[in-house]
């Protein structure tokens, strides 16, 4: 499948979705690291937990949070939630990667659909390549916790 | 003072629960949970056993999505007032939403007070 490379600008919306997710629901706003690419599709997987959700339409690709339990369990704390079960954390790293791919979309258009978050094990953590789409990673540190988001994305060439 | 019914529809467990528990807010009176659903397609299950009066939905969601969901509702059950509440923030999903039934959008994440404030304008 062919795709157009993405954009500076582009990435910079997923950064922005970064942290305006942590300020609008902590109320403490994320410290956004330099993005960099990935030199290889292998396991992207850092953390306790990776929620991912599949792009489509005229975009593919997929969009990853990662976070760790500690991040996540005061995420958890912030929306009232007092269950902190495996479950809970499973069904908030998806949910966060959901909502920062809502905020993409604001950006991207309604032609990029997101199918609903998917938690993803280590092995499921291999992304298979796409022509002319880099993985990338955006670290980011909240509180003294540090999550990664991993785009890969392509948007279908238009003939 | 007369009781009127909600139903919380969204795939995830966390937000299901976060707005089943704010819907007991003082500022809410007489709101009662009545049900609970996972997806589109229970949604509707739970709609003809409860005929909730308000019904809060997700969009993006497993089995049958919410835009589907929201066109099956209105002949399910015409009366029921419907707040979206989504992560899908783009003003054409909005406007599909509105069309297929909704009377009101919320955006994700949202603050208690907005969730509050959202269901008692679609309670007036």
């Amino acid at each position: 499948m062919t795709t157009t490379r993405l954009q500076a600008e582009d990435i910079k919306v997923f950064s922005d979705a970064a942290k305006s997710f942590f300020s609008q629901t902590t109320g403490h706003k994320a410290t956004v690291r330099t993005a960099y690419m990935l030199d290889s599709f292998e396991t992207v997987v850092w953390n306790d937990f990776q929620g991912r959700i599949e792009l489509g339409g005229t975009f593919c690709g997929s969009v990853t949070f990662s976070a760790p339990r500690g991040l996540l369990t005061y995420v958890l704390l912030r929306m009232g939630e007092s269950s902190y079960t495996d479950a809970s954390y499973r069904d908030i790293v998806g949910e966060i990667a959901n909502q920062m791919s809502g905020y993409a979309r604001r950006h991207f258009g309604e032609s990029m659909d997101i199918s609903p978050p998917k938690v993803i094990t280590q092995i499921e953590g291999v992304m298979p390549p796409l022509v002319d789409a880099v993985p990338f990673v955006i670290p980011m540190l909240w509180d003294r916790f540090e999550a990664h988001l991993v785009v890969r994305m392509g948007k279908r060439a238009m003939h | 003072m007369k009781t009127r019914t909600l139903m919380v529809v969204d795939d995830s467990m966390i937000f299901r629960n976060r707005i089943a528990r704010l819907a007991t807010d003082e500022r809410l009176p007489g709101l009662t949970v009545v049900a609970l659903a996972e997806d589109g397609l229970q949604a509707i299950e739970r709609a003809k056993l409860y005929k909730p009066d308000f019904v809060t939905m997700d969009l993006t969601m497993p089995v049958m999505d919410g835009p589907a969901c929201l066109e099956a509702l209105r002949t399910v059950l015409p009366s029921s007032r419907v707040l979206v509440v989504s992560a899908l923030s783009d003003r054409a999903t909005a406007l599909k939403a509105m069309t297929r039934g909704a009377h009101g959008f919320l955006l994700k994440p949202f603050s208690d007070t907005q969730l509050v404030e959202s269901l008692q304008e679609l309670m007036a």
